[in-house]
């Protein structure tokens, strides 16, 4: 925003949190066996965590808000509350990010559980007030799938930003 | 990057959206305002929509290619037996048809309608699974509407519940939040069916402890409520529990329809636009989309 340098990191971040989030969105979609149904991680937010913490002063709530309303849109959702959500999950991340990046990666994966779990209550209390919802059991087991993929999608995103050159 | 005021930006970036956000859910869930500009987005995002799904489309072209011959060939040949069966049936049929037509009309009774059938493709199935909706690939320009029931080859998969021009989402009939008036085959009993958020559950409430019903009775669609026409399979009963201190009995269901694995649908619609149910489900879905969901009274 203030130089050409600045600008042109801008749009390769911009691309890379496109990109990463297209392929979260395939992932979403992809068809499941039953067993793996319930486990299937929350892919946008893995995503959205890994923004926000790794480049805190430019991903954060408005960002999250922006990708959970595209989202609600193609899901054909209610409006609002993926948004509020994600933004929240980044809101977090960003304000213990400097915390968050000290922690070895075992450590990192039970705090993202954490966080994606307050972000599920979040969410799906939510959608309980706004249409007819209820939370289930399996509902929470998809928290254990995020925080269990957590390190590879650590590793993967940051071989992405390396190939856009985002700091 | 050390700045005093980052932290109070940021609690001030977030608390922006929140309000942002909470005025969106409000104004969604009161007022229908915000369906135009949902559909416009969606218009604009059909294509990522598109690219999503191809990797799923990919994939099952190359089961589909790596299907051995003679398993292509038994598959034929199961098939073509079969389509001979139908046909047979289907001769049969129209004479049936026909003497019950006489007959309804010596009855003095009102013509059965006739439904109007169209094939839609899903796009994505597992939208969310905890919501049981599928987003299936015809929209308001294929004259799709909400409220309109969708079944599969086997029986019935649920109803559309939003439209948008170039797809549309449909509520499965396990949808924790969904009702339809069924009626049991066998004896023409009448209640309701509920969602229970499991795909392969059903619940059947409000039979009293002297309801004549038991396992392995077909649930068929009663076509009262005017959403589902009558007639159509929806489920068998699994499972009969009677519990002494209880009114009701605890009855559930396996749907009939292969609500998780089917890849195409079809719409029916009432054959005249202008009659009572098809304008009085129009009208109905769009005045209380939200709430209404199901025929039944919820």
């Amino acid at each position: 925003m203030i130089s050409g340098a600045l600008q042109g990191s801008t749009f390769s971040l911009f691309c890379a949190v496109l990109l990463s989030s297209f392929f979260a969105l395939v992932l979403t979609v992809v068809q499941l066996p039953q067993w793996l149904f319930y486990f299937w991680p929350d892919w946008i937010a893995l995503i959205i965590v890994y923004w926000a913490l790794m480049v805190p002063h430019r991903i954060g709530p408005l960002i999250g808000f922006i990708i959970g309303t595209l989202l609600e849109v193609l899901f054909v959702r209610k409006f609002g509350v993926l948004g509020f959500g994600l933004a929240t999950l980044a809101f977090i991340v960003n304000t213990t990010h400097r915390q968050l990046r000290a922690l070895s990666v075992w450590q990192q994966m039970i705090l993202v559980g954490l966080f994606i779990a307050i972000f599920k209550l979040l969410t799906g209390w939510l959608y309980g007030l706004v249409s007819d919802f209820t939370i289930t059991s399996e509902y929470w087991y998809s928290i254990l799938g995020g925080l269990l993929v957590w390190p590879f999608i650590f590793i993967l995103l940051e071989e992405l930003r390396r190939k856009f050159r985002v700091r | 990057m050390a700045n005093p005021f980052r932290k109070s930006s940021d609690w001030l970036n977030y608390g922006l959206v929140s309000i942002v956000s909470i005025a969106l859910m409000v104004l969604d869930s009161v007022t229908p305002w915000l369906n135009t500009p949902r559909d416009v987005l969606s218009v604009a995002l059909s294509p990522v929509q598109t690219l999503a799904s191809v990797p799923a489309n990919v994939s099952r072209l190359f089961t589909n290619a790596l299907t051995a011959e003679p398993d292509v060939k038994i598959a034929y040949e199961n098939m073509r037996d079969e389509y001979f069966q139908l046909k047979s049936e289907a001769l049969l049929l129209r004479t049936l048809k026909q003497e019950n037509d006489n007959l309804r009309s010596l009855l003095d009774a009102s013509k059965r309608l006739d439904e109007d059938i169209k094939l839609a493709e899903l796009v994505n199935v597992s939208i969310d699974p905890y919501n049981h909706r599928v987003l299936i690939s015809k929209g308001i320009i294929s004259g799709v509407y909400a409220g309109q029931a969708v079944i599969d080859d086997r029986g019935v998969i649920g109803q559309v519940t939003e439209v948008q021009p170039l797809n549309s989402s449909v509520m499965l009939i396990t949808d924790p939040g969904h009702a339809m008036p069924i009626q049991v085959e066998r004896n023409g009993l009448r209640t309701q069916v509920e969602g229970t958020g499991n795909v392969s559950l059903l619940r059947v409430p409000f039979l009293n402890q002297n309801s004549d019903i038991k396992v392995g009775d077909v649930l068929i669609s009663s076509g009262l409520g005017g959403r589902f026409p009558n007639g159509y399979p929806v489920a068998v009963v699994s499972d009969i529990d009677v519990i002494e201190d209880e009114a009701f009995l605890r009855v559930r269901a396996t749907p009939i329809a292969k609500l998780d694995r089917s890849n195409h649908v079809l719409l029916l619609s009432r054959g005249r636009r202008g009659t009572v149910l098809s304008g009085a489900a129009i009208s109905d879905s769009s005045n209380s989309e939200s709430n209404d969901l199901g025929s039944g009274q919820q």
